[in-house]
């Protein structure tokens, strides 16, 4: 896969790219900061864009914002972004959307999750971390369907979020993959969302919902 | 006015030509009356006159000028009549002399009409009423008929054929009606000072009483030449004295109070005057009387003796009380007004009143609208405004009144009023001094808040991009030399649970910098607020409408929200916790409440919740009845 990195720390950036060759991806081009970045990608068209929410200049959201405009060019272009810590004000447009992923830098050290993840977002599904669904998942308003939801509803509905499969949930949550089923349908029905059998659809739907 | 000036014009152009014939009538032919009589009685109304132009130039709106002219004129004409008629019985008889002396003999009546006249206007014009105007238009009236009563036939010797002859018993009727009629009017318009004064606002009152002040003058003079005759003094020169003092000081004080009522501090001479003259009668009727009845029975130097001894003791006590009974009847004002600071210190210190309104009180009872208390602010140098008036508290001034008019009266009121005032004054700036000195702590206290809100901040960036990022590139480069190892040696193996580490201390930094400033704040305070409940055990009903607070009041209100929260769950066993926040009128409001044990006390947890409030400037009520929930409530002052 080839794949640029947007990250202003050169060691994390080094040793990203350092791990990312070793298991057979291509780094087409990395950036240390906003604006550098959008030329790269521009430039190079990857596969998979990878960036750090906060970067050179403001050191605020400046990441969001070039995945922001990096997305407004190309609506398809697989996004990875990363944090040090929860925030979702500023990817919270793009996590309804397909082909974008959002998660802990950390979450680098478990290679095999993480390239797992990166390939679910080249593909054009999403890969959000537990942490970051787990604050969406919160009910934020007054009223919200959310409040509605029973813990293990909850609990089915963050490993959605996360961009799991029926299958991956029943595993991950030792269950039959006909009670997630079940936990499914009650969940859409409570939050009103029409249900889909696809995977990425569906997701796409929990997601759009959550982050409306 | 308009014709202020022309009346005294009119009024000097009679008084010359009345002069001017008196001179004749004194040094021509007929030589009536004594040389010296004519300067001296010129010399005598000249002031009044001159101190009538004076008012009318200064005070043209004043009837005064006018009245004083009038004053001056009518002696003058008087004299003139009688002077005239008085050739009659010379050698050399003046054209209708005989007309002259008959008027003359019955003219002196109109003496009075300047006074009168004086009187009735003084200071400011007629008094509104019909009365009053009735009261002037009577006087002409009344003076012609007694000097008709007096002139008519039968009632002087009568030089030649009369014109008119009445029968006796209407005579009689009319002398007395003209004699009644006169001294009625004479009183009414004395009374009309006394109706003047009780209805009169200050101004009035104040003028009125350089008129007592000279009216007091008489006759104390008079007495004074009574002296100087007892002394051997010769008549003319006590008597002179007196009438020169008379004629100068009855229309100078008149003069003054129109134009310069301020010039001195009138009810204090009048007040010093009047108590002098009572204390000294006083003084002088014990004398008298302990001469009188000891003289009897002791040898009289012991009774003189006894008498200064015991005048001497009666007069101690009496004296302060004749004084303040005195400047209480000729300065009713002054009384009042120090009666109403009295009152409101009084009130200040009920805790009825404010100390802060003494300013308005002394404006109020000092009539001085423009009056200002400056108070010394603490760490100041105070600078003394010109002519103000220091505020002391034992030697250090505290501050100044500085007054809008200055006078001599106003300064000796303003002094007087300053001293009854001093607690409220003195209480007002040590409130103001404390007021200052704790806006300047909460001031440095909230600048305080904000350093270590930014400084939480920093910390926080610093976890996250610097140490945290750190060990995780750390841990890349672990997982990059693993894979130059047999998958399942022990190497192998082992870099694994050092890469495990290594997120575990990840986590951990996570968990501290949330410590040091909960990063979801970055969402908003109303976010953060949602996910703290969210990781509440027991049911948390969160009401909380989107809103912009500064860094300092959003992570107060986060971590006292979670303290609330965390004291809920241990120490009150609560099983339902509601969290209301607002924002009303620029105001944080947070209110937290459970349905636990209650009966939260005072102590660490609480302590450290009303610190946190109060670093941000808040207020911090607790509510916690044994047994029926806690609530707690914060009000954070916000400009959003």
């Amino acid at each position: 896969m080839r794949i640029v990195i947007g990250e202003d720390s050169a060691l994390f950036r080094e040793g990203l790219s350092r791990l990312l060759t070793e298991n057979g991806h291509t780094i087409a081009g990395t950036a240390s900061d906003a604006d550098e970045l959008v030329s790269v990608v521009r430039a190079v068209d990857p596969e998979l864009t990878i960036i750090d929410v906060r970067m050179p200049p403001t050191m605020t959201d400046d990441g969001a914002r070039a995945a922001a405009v990096l997305r407004n060019e190309v609506p398809e272009r697989p996004i990875l972004m990363l944090s040090q810590h929860v925030e979702t004000r500023h990817v919270v447009d793009l996590v309804g959307t397909g082909a974008f992923g959002y998660l802990l830098k950390d979450r680098v050290l478990r290679v095999a999750d993480f390239l797992d993840a990166m390939r679910r977002v080249a593909d054009g599904g999403s890969a959000l971390d537990p942490a970051i669904v787990a604050a969406l998942v919160t009910p934020t308003r007054a009223n919200d369907p959310l409040a509605a939801l029973s813990a293990r509803e909850r609990e089915v509905l963050a490993l959605v979020a996360e961009g799991r499969s029926n299958s991956a949930i029943a595993a991950q949550l030792v269950l039959a993959e006909r009670t997630v089923e079940t936990h499914m349908r009650s969940i859409f029905q409570k939050l009103r969302i029409t249900d889909t059998p696809d995977t990425h659809r569906r997701v796409l739907a929990v997601l759009t919902h959550l982050t409306g | 006015m308009f014709g202020a000036r022309r009346l005294v014009a009119a009024a000097t152009v009679v008084f010359v030509a009345a002069s001017a014939v008196r001179a004749v009538l004194a040094y021509g032919p007929p030589s009536i009356d004594d040389p010296a009589a004519w300067p001296l009685t010129t010399g005598l109304l000249l002031p009044c006159l001159l101190l009538g132009w004076l008012v009318a130039v200064r005070a043209p709106a004043s009837p005064i000028g006018p009245a004083l002219g009038l004053t001056a004129t009518m002696p003058a004409v008087v004299f003139t009549v009688e002077e005239w008629g008085a050739t009659y019985t010379t050698g050399s008889p003046w054209p209708g002399s005989r007309v002259m002396a008959v008027i003359g003999a019955g003219v002196w009546p109109w003496l009075f009409l300047g006074f009168v006249t004086l009187v009735l206007f003084f200071p400011d014009g007629l008094l509104p009423g019909r009365r009053w105007r009735v009261v002037w238009a009577a006087f002409p009236v009344a003076a012609a008929l007694v000097n008709f009563t007096v002139s008519m036939p039968g009632t002087v010797a009568e030089p030649g054929a009369a014109p008119l002859v009445l029968p006796f018993a209407l005579r009689v009727v009319l002398v007395v009606v003209a004699f009644l009629s006169f001294l009625g009017t004479l009183l009414a318009a004395a009374s009309s000072l006394v109706v003047r004064y009780r209805r009169g606002d200050q101004l009035t009152r104040h003028r009125l009483r350089w008129l007592m002040f000279a009216a007091l003058s008489v006759p104390i003079l008079l007495a004074a030449s009574w002296l100087a005759t007892a002394l051997g003094a010769p008549g003319e020169i006590a008597y002179l004295g007196f009438l020169i003092a008379m004629l100068f000081l009855v229309p100078g004080a008149i003069a003054v109070a129109i134009l310069r009522h301020d010039l001195f501090d009138i009810d204090r001479l009048l007040g010093a005057t009047l108590s002098w003259v009572v204390t000294t009668l006083i003084s002088a009727a014990v004398f008298a009387a302990v001469v009188l009845a000891v003289g009897n029975f002791f040898p009289d130097r012991v009774g003189i003796t006894t008498a200064a001894f015991v005048t001497a003791l009666v007069l101690l006590p009496l004296q302060h009380w004749i004084h303040r009974t005195v400047g209480r009847f000729v300065d009713p004002d002054r009384t009042v007004a120090l009666a109403r600071i009295r009152d409101f210190v009084r009130r200040v210190r009920d805790g009825v009143a404010e100390p802060e309104q003494v300013e308005a009180v002394l404006r109020d009872t000092l009539d001085d609208p423009a009056l200002r208390v400056l108070l010394r602010r603490p760490g100041e140098q105070f600078e003394m405004p010109e002519g103000a008036i220091p505020l002391q508290t034992g030697d250090s001034v505290v501050g100044a009144l500085v007054l809008g008019t200055t006078s001599a009266r106003r300064i000796r009121r303003a002094r007087e009023a300053a001293v009854e005032a001093r607690l409220p004054i003195e209480v007002s700036r040590l409130r103001l001094e404390l007021r200052e000195a704790l806006a300047e702590v909460r001031a440095s206290r909230s600048r305080l808040m904000d350093e270590v809100a930014l400084e939480r901040q920093r910390l926080e960036r610093d976890l996250h991009d610097g140490a945290q990022q750190q060990l995780v590139a750390m841990g890349m480069r672990l997982r990059s030399l693993q894979y130059q190892l047999e998958p399942g040696s022990p190497a192998y193996r082992e870099i694994d649970e050092v890469v495990e580490t290594v997120e575990g201390t990840v986590a951990e930094l996570r968990r501290i910098a949330h410590g040091v400033r909960p990063s979801r704040l970055d969402d908003g305070l109303a976010v953060a607020l949602r996910r703290l409940v969210a990781d509440s055990s027991v049911p948390v009903d969160l009401v909380v409408p989107d809103l912009e607070v500064g860094e300092g009041v959003a992570t107060a209100v986060y971590f006292t929200v979670g303290e609330a929260i965390a004291n809920a769950l241990k120490h009150a066993r609560a099983t339902r916790i509601s969290i209301e926040v607002e924002i009303v009128e620029q105001r944080l409001r947070v209110l937290v409440r459970d349905d636990g044990v209650g009966g939260a006390k005072e102590g660490f947890g609480l302590t450290s919740l009303r610190d946190r409030v109060a670093s941000v400037g808040g207020e911090f009520t607790l509510d916690s009845p044994p047994g029926a929930g806690t609530s707690i409530r914060a009000e954070i002052p916000c400009a959003s």
